[in-house]
């Protein structure tokens, strides 16, 4: 539990934690998409280029990013394989019943893997930092429009906001509930299945008795001080539009306009 | 004396390895004897829930070693070794209600002796003498865990863990929440525990008073260190130097403190009322004859 390493916020005071959230947010999908746009040697050396600035004005070591990369490396292997075995185009170096091996799919398959390697290290970076609350409240302003198609975009945020505000605590009590069950000889993980489901009883019941006090002391606190829903609510949290915001949108228009013109 | 714990440079890093690594425990060496009563007291994040979690298993040291009732624990103990140790050390976590689970009060407190191999009928005895110890009537002992006060919840867990008839008691705050009163009835209760069955405990608490009042034996850490493996006595006789690590005076021997400074003389300073109050006597004749005279 402890070793959870994607999506920890890591406090700093860098150039890029300071950017607004709602910026970060937009710009990381925003990267996603474009990322798409790459499809020779150029357009990905620049934004490889790109994405080492950023880890660079982070001021966070890119062994974090690296980290980032390895839950889904099993996942990025795999469809890799898939475009080595199956394109099509180019000189072919084997083949085998439906499998080709061509210089074409290599080249996809090298392209394919620095696509998830860009991506992952772009929503590692927005993850590093960007508090789980900032980043709720970012999407909270960027899906405001949708509030007039009702869309319940303030409950939305707001169920968003205390589940992620919760997580830690939840794994904190889940560590101390186990500790005190091992200590009366409880045995998680081990023995046949029928014993394994048993074990985790007395896990799960302290669990929801603990989280169902939880919820009523916050809703309780939270009508005690008078909260009724988003309209017109105004935040503790400000979010402010500075010139570094203005900044990262220009350069990455300028980044489309680059890519656009290197792609063949 | 034998020794019931003997840790030998015991050092422990929370996520160790990650980038996150964090380490709580520097060389850290002690020794407890059997039957005696422990306190460890310290700063908040001192690193004494570190410590004791490593007295049943349920952290192993990153380096260094402890051996706890004949169990030897290295960073390569197996899980498996484990039960053996966890089923003589009882462990008593801060706010322990939050461990309850079963039906009823009395399954409840029955659960570990359960698990560590007693028949249900057995378990049962041992939970309603426990319960009666711990001072819970007997009509709760059907009712769900759930319906009772705090108070109570913190006592049928309490039950829970003396169910287990363990050797070496281990308190981590267990007072902490309570008022004055059930306050010190649990801690009456443990030193009836410590008194008649030799039970030896380790308690860490943030009441000097209790420290004073019932420990033999005082460990002060900082840092993930300890600074100090004495008696009470010793510890409590330099106000300076506990106040150098932000750590208090119990009530009587802080009062003690100010009397010595107005003159009265006391050869070391006393911790508990019983011991201010004869001292107090024995220097009566004479200061109530100035004061008169
Ligand atoms: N699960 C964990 N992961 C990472 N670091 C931890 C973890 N638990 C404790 N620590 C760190 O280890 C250090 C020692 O913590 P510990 O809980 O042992 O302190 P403590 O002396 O019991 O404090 P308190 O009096 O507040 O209970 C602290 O700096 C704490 O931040
Ligand atoms: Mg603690």
């Amino acid at each position: 539990m402890d070793k959870m390493l994607l999506g920890r916020y890591i406090n700093g005071e860098s150039l890029i934690h300071h950017l607004d959230p709602r910026g970060k947010l937009f710009l990381s999908f925003y990267f996603i998409v474009i990322v798409f746009l790459c499809n020779n040697w150029e357009t990905y050396v620049l934004m490889a280029a790109m994405v080492m600035l950023f880890v660079k004005l982070s001021d966070i070591s890119l062994g974090f990013f690296i980290k980032g990369v390895r839950p889904l490396i099993w996942l990025i292997l795999f469809t890799v394989l898939l475009q080595i075995f199956f394109s099509s185009g180019g000189q072919v170096f084997w083949h085998f019943g439906p499998f080709t091996i061509t210089d074409q799919g290599l080249i996809n398959g090298v392209f394919v893997f620095c696509r998830f390697v860009l991506i992952i290290f772009m929503s590692t970076l927005l993850t590093l930092t960007t508090t789980p609350i900032e980043i709720s409240d970012g999407l909270e302003s960027l899906l405001k429009p949708l509030t007039k198609i009702k869309v319940p975009v303030y409950e939305i945020a707001l169920m968003l906001s205390i589940a992620l505000r919760f997580v830690p605590t939840l794994m904190d009590e889940t560590t101390k509930i186990m500790n005190a069950q091992r200590a009366r000889g409880v045995n998680f993980g081990e023995g046949n299945l029928l014993k394994q489901i048993k074990s985790v009883i007395p896990l799960l019941i302290p669990l929801f008795v603990s989280s169902f006090n939880r919820a009523e002391d916050l809703a309780t606190a939270m009508e005690a001080r008078g909260y009724h829903g988003g309209e017109g609510r105004t935040k503790y949290r400000e979010q402010e539009w500075r010139k570094n915001d203005t900044l990262a949108v220009i350069l990455f228009i300028a980044l489309t306009g680059a890519l656009i013109f290197l792609r063949n | 004396m034998v020794k019931s714990i003997h840790i030998e440079k015991l050092n422990y890093v929370y996520q160790s390895g990650t980038p996150f690594s964090r380490r709580a425990l520097t060389d850290v060496s002690l020794d407890i004897k059997t039957g005696s009563y422990t306190a460890i007291i310290g700063h908040t994040g001192s690193g004494k829930s570190t410590l004791l979690q490593h007295l049943n298993g349920l952290l192993k040291p990153t380096s260094g070693s402890l051996t706890v009732a004949g169990n030897h624990i290295t960073s390569e103990t197996k899980n498996k070794e484990l039960n053996e140790l966890r089923h003589h050390v009882g462990f008593v976590f801060q706010f322990p209600e939050a461990q309850l689970f079963e039906e009823t009060v009395l399954k409840d407190i029955a659960f570990a002796p359960k698990n560590f191999g007693k028949s249900d009928e057995e378990a049962e005895q041992v939970a309603a003498k426990m319960a009666t110890l711990v001072g819970l009537p007997d009509s709760v002992l059907d009712s769900s865990p759930f319906e009772l006060s705090g108070g109570q919840m913190r006592r049928v867990a309490i039950a829970g863990v003396l169910a287990m008839e363990p050797q070496i008691l281990v308190l981590d705050e267990p007072t902490a929440g309570l008022d004055p009163k059930g306050r010190l009835e649990m801690m009456e209760m443990f030193e009836q525990l410590h008194q008649e069955q030799h039970l030896t405990i380790i308690l860490v608490t943030h009441q000097m008073n209790d420290v004073a009042n019932y420990a033999d034996h005082v460990v002060v850490m900082e840092n993930g260190g300890l600074i100090a493996n004495s008696t009470p006595e010793r510890v409590f006789s330099d106000p300076d130097w506990l106040h150098k690590h932000h750590l208090g005076l119990p009530q009587t021997t802080a009062f003690a403190a100010k009397l010595a400074k107005q003159g009265v003389p006391f050869e070391t300073l006393p911790l508990t009322e019983k011991q201010l109050a004869e001292k107090l006597a024995e220097l009566m004749p004479q200061s109530g004859g100035e004061l008169h005279g």
